[in-house]
């Protein structure tokens, strides 16, 4: 499959540097005190169960949510401090999508190509997810697989230097998960950071080489996958040991 | 201004695909006009000259409030305004843009509604167009507060019930077709303070009519105009303070 991305930063330095990240909602305490990095060429997955603080970290790292407190680099810029300047390098797939169910395919990717004027073609793009007999589809004619595809173009229109997908493969096929995988695997080779919030404990440890997972808000593992799954202990072991 | 100019595409866009939304900035000002200018239904003191100040202050609370505060609050629920943030494009320019996308909708409609107007026998000869501006602007920025306000803090469902009753409220009790002064004397005290009424009059003075003896009961005649700035700018501060992009 061909990419259309390029190379805009060295392999293996850093994309995002969160530290002391807090999130308070009134008196609930959903990110407590996170510190992790994630690198350009690298997938890093962010696991744990529902109301860990996965989607709330990322959002913040996304420039959606301010933080109570704590620094959050991303690409160099501190996005805690409300620097969004680099919002055209920076790839988001939200996790309920963020899309009109009237919204046809090939017209919002056009748009937000346009948005992020990063050189990408939307017809390349759309073919790139695998939409392209569904290009005048409009959302809410596709199905749950689609529909994440669709969400997916969407972050790549940013041709990102960080992308964060946030249950990039929930209800997707297995012949679309292997087309994410792809994408994801053509992103990191160019050199492109990927942080990936998923259930799918399969999933990461088949695409992530770095692993962060959150338990009641707080960081309880940070790991290299190549650490953590030594001969025959999968990934869901590792994780369960963790989150007991 | 490249971004701006993108998202008021886009927007457009979404607005001429949507029947609903057209039904109700174009078809129900259009179908109001011709209707009450032909068949003998309005009290007589309703001239051609009232009964067209009245249909441009109907389309002004289609556009700026119904409209876009139904679009706006569905978007809402959507989590696309969420996702939009999270674009170049950012919040402060999607709010230009909606307000690019609003000024060219009620452009074409003012105009529409005049070119009607004058096939019907109605003479523009009498407006005063700075002042016919001014009461558009006010009134935009009155109603789009208020569209804005309900779609902020409201569910999708919850906010379509409301503008669309909302709507039928100002239509009926609000000074827009039958003049505050053949109000019941209850229903024109509520609607002197409501905004419909105080743009209804602006663009009725604008036209070159004369204003009604009501608004002589304060500020001299001139608080039509002061009714009218005080919701022009009271109604958008309450929404930027409540608003929620996100649900």
């Amino acid at each position: 499959m061909s990419t259309v991305f390029v190379v805009n930063q060295p392999l293996q330095s850093t994309a995002l540097e969160v530290r002391d990240l807090v999130i308070r909602y009134g008196d609930i305490v959903a990110v407590n005190s996170v510190s992790f990095v994630a690198r350009h060429g690298e997938v890093t997955a962010v696991l744990g169960r529902n109301g860990a603080g996965k989607t709330s970290t990322l959002e913040a790292c996304e420039g959606l949510r301010r933080p109570t407190s704590g620094s959050l680099r991303v690409l160099g810029n501190d996005v805690s401090n409300g620097d969004t300047s680099q919002r055209a390098r920076i790839g988001v797939m939200l996790q309920d999508g963020g899309i009109a169910p009237s919204a046809r395919v090939m017209s919002l990717v056009r748009h937000y190509c346009r948005l992020y004027d990063r050189g990408v073609d939307p017809r390349v793009l759309v073919e790139q997810v695998g939409l392209q007999h569904r290009a005048t589809s409009t959302w809410r004619r596709l199905s749950g697989g689609e529909r994440q595809r669709f969400s997916l173009a969407l972050a790549l229109a940013a041709n990102p230097d960080i992308a964060f997908l946030d249950e990039p493969t929930a209800g997707v096929d297995l012949d679309g998960r292997e087309m994410i995988r792809d994408i994801i695997a053509g992103l990191t080779a160019d050199g492109c950071c990927v942080v990936l919030a998923t259930h799918d404990l399969d999933e990461a440890e088949r695409v992530a080489q770095h692993v962060v997972v959150l338990h009641q808000g707080k960081v309880v593992l940070d790991d290299s996958i190549v650490n953590l799954c030594t001969g025959n202990r999968r990934l869901e072991d590792v994780v369960r040991e963790v989150t007991r | 201004m490249r971004l701006i100019v993108a998202q008021t595409r886009m927007e457009l866009t979404t607005l001429l695909r949507n029947y609903e939304q057209l039904l109700l900035i174009m078809v129900i000002p259009v179908g109001i006009l011709v209707f009450f200018g032909n068949v003998d239904v309005l009290p007589d003191s309703v001239s051609l000259s009232r009964l067209v100040s009245s249909v441009l202050t109907l389309s002004i609370m289609s556009t700026a409030m119904v409209s876009t505060g139904i679009a706006t609050g569905f978007e809402r629920s959507y989590h696309v305004l969420k996702r939009l943030g999270a674009t170049p494009l950012g919040r402060e320019r999607l709010i230009w843009a909606k307000a690019a996308s609003v000024a060219m909708v009620e452009a074409a409609q003012i105009l529409v509604l005049l070119v009607i107007a004058s096939l019907m026998g109605w003479s523009p000869d009498a407006v005063t167009w700075w002042k016919l501006l001014g009461a558009i602007l006010l009134g935009t920025s009155a109603f789009a507060g208020i569209g804005l306000t309900l779609a902020g803090r409201l569910r999708a469902e919850a906010n379509l019930a409301a503008q669309n009753g909302l709507y039928l409220v100002l239509l009926a009790v609000g000074g827009i077709i039958v003049p505050i002064d053949e109000l019941p004397d209850a229903m024109a005290f509520v609607a002197r303070i409501l905004p419909s009424g105080a743009l209804a009059e602006a663009m009725h003075t604008s036209l070159g009519g004369v204003t009604s003896d009501v608004w002589f009961s304060y500020a001299s005649g001139s608080g039509v105009w002061f009714d009218l700035v005080g919701w022009a700018v009271i109604a958008p501060i309450v929404a930027a303070r409540l608003f929620r992009f996100d649900t």
